[in-house]
């Protein structure tokens, strides 16, 4: 047997209404009160605490917002590329195309390296998921999917299985077999399930968890073999179109980027938003950690690239040109940190200094926007996918 | 109304988090960032570029024995 507890029902005025009734404690700012049930149902249904209006939590808002401003300012003492003048300039950079993976019959949406350095998949707009080996330009696997523009594709840590999805909402998990009387779309699993559609996905340390970022506004973080929502994220105001994992050193953040030209880190266990960067002036299409792991960059319609160091909670450095007015697609770091790839619709691919600020090198070779691009996992080359059908590697 | 206050509320907590977080000095964290460009652009082979023998990519150049 075990004891029961009893609720200890205090008679008394109500604390708002005066009148005798049974009292139930409620907290307001840490204070405690006794209202009648009548005045907490009342309460709740209006959705206000006492001395809480809608005006006033604008007005805090505000305030709040202006407080964060000055604190970012007070630190903000130098620019990063003054900082950098002291760094060695960066000799002139040749870099080529050396593969070119020809095969989809439409748009090259997305893309992903697998772990072993060698392997890619890529999701283009008519359905189809490719796995490539980059050194032989054989395609490995292929897939269609129920629906168009896959937006998404990822490679799972272990190289056994990709991650697809696109217009049809969802993150499916495709195992990869060489046994060539298995058909791969027979395999399939459905992970993830959103209200809109899929615009980026990525494994986390291990093939069992899955992060999502949705058209619905939404991140989520799921079990694959369970199919189950672990964890989701609210915050952005708009779709979301990216995110990125921070490096396994640094624990368990991820960021995401989305319409409402805002970006955001999350925590991924509370599901809570530590921080948020809005400086772009448009949709932010791309977003990718600094391989500290102490930035991220992003990439976005207003035709610029930023870096925002985390520590210092701010934008430290725009990488843009008078020259460049089309939108960056897509961005990624080369190993140590110091080169910023940009991939824009403009069909070309800008090569930053990071740390000065400056453009090394300007790629040509698609013929139509590189809406994708990935640096190798040794960082001996980075791989490009274009609205051209192809996907490009360069070295 | 309710969720217009209740989306307030929620901004407004969120605006304090944030306000409240630990920040550094930019020129602190700008020499970080160099710090660790500089400790890894040896091994950054898009950096430093790489030979054809240690570059997958590269295509080596080929003996023919005629």
């Amino acid at each position: 047997m075990c004891d029961q507890t009893f609720l200890a029902i205090v008679f008394g005025p109500c604390d708002k209404c005066s009148k005798e009734k049974p009292l139930r404690a409620i907290y307001i700012k840490s204070e405690q009160l006794n209202y009648c049930s009548l005045c907490v149902e009342m309460m709740a249904t209006e959705g206000l605490h006492e001395n809480e209006t809608l005006a006033s939590l604008k007005s805090e808002a505000e305030s709040l917002k202006g407080r964060l401003e000055e604190e970012r300012a007070k630190l903000h003492d130098v620019e990063l590329h003054q900082v950098a003048e002291r760094v060695e300039a960066l000799g002139q950079f040749v870099m080529k195309t050396r593969r070119t993976l020809k095969g989809h019959g439409n748009k090259v949406l997305c893309m992903d390296w697998c772990k072993d350095k060698r392997r890619i998949v890529s999701s283009s707009q008519d359905g189809k998921v490719i796995v490539w080996d980059s050194f032989t330009t054989n395609k490995e696997h292929a897939v269609t999917m129920p629906c168009t523009w896959v937006m998404a594709c990822a490679y799972a840590p272990s190289g056994c299985a990709i991650a697809c999805g696109g217009l049809d909402n969802k993150c499916s998990v495709y195992p990869l077999t060489f046994d060539k009387n298995e058909n791969m779309a027979a395999k399939k699993k459905s992970v993830a399930m959103h209200t809109n559609y899929l615009s980026a996905c990525s494994f986390t340390n291990s093939d069992m968890q899955i992060l999502t970022a949705s058209g619905d506004g939404t991140c989520a973080l799921w079990d694959v073999e369970s199919g189950q929502l672990l964890q989701s994220f609210h915050g952005h105001g708009a779709d979301v179109l990216c995110l990125d994992l921070a490096p396994s050193e640094t624990g368990n953040t991820f960021v995401s980027g989305g319409c409402d030209k805002k970006a955001m880190v999350w925590d991924m266990r509370s599901g809570q938003c530590i921080q948020s960067f809005e400086t772009h002036e448009s949709d932010i299409n791309s977003v990718r950690y600094y391989p500290s792991g102490d930035a991220f960059a992003s990439g976005s319609d207003d035709a610029t690239c930023r870096l925002y160091d985390l520590r210092a909670d701010r934008e430290v450095a725009i990488y843009s040109k008078e020259s460049i007015i089309f939108g960056a697609s897509s961005v990624d770091f080369s190993l140590s940190g110091r080169l910023l790839f940009g991939g824009y619709n403009d069909y070309t691919i800008n090569v930053w200094d990071v740390l000065k600020g400056s453009r090394v090198s300007i790629l040509f070779g698609h013929e139509n926007r590189v809406s994708t691009l990935r640096v190798s996992p040794d960082g001996t080359a980075f791989c490009s996918g274009s609205w051209d059908h192809t996907l490009r590697i360069w070295a | 109304i309710c969720n217009d206050t209740s989306q307030g509320r929620r901004a407004v907590e969120q605006l304090r988090t944030e306000a409240g977080l630990e920040r550094m000095k930019v020129s602190k964290a700008a020499c970080e960032l160099l710090q660790y460009c500089r400790a890894h652009a040896q091994s950054d082979p898009l950096l430093t570029g790489v030979p054809a023998s240690a570059n997958p990519f590269k295509d080596k150049k080929t003996c023919s024995i005629l």
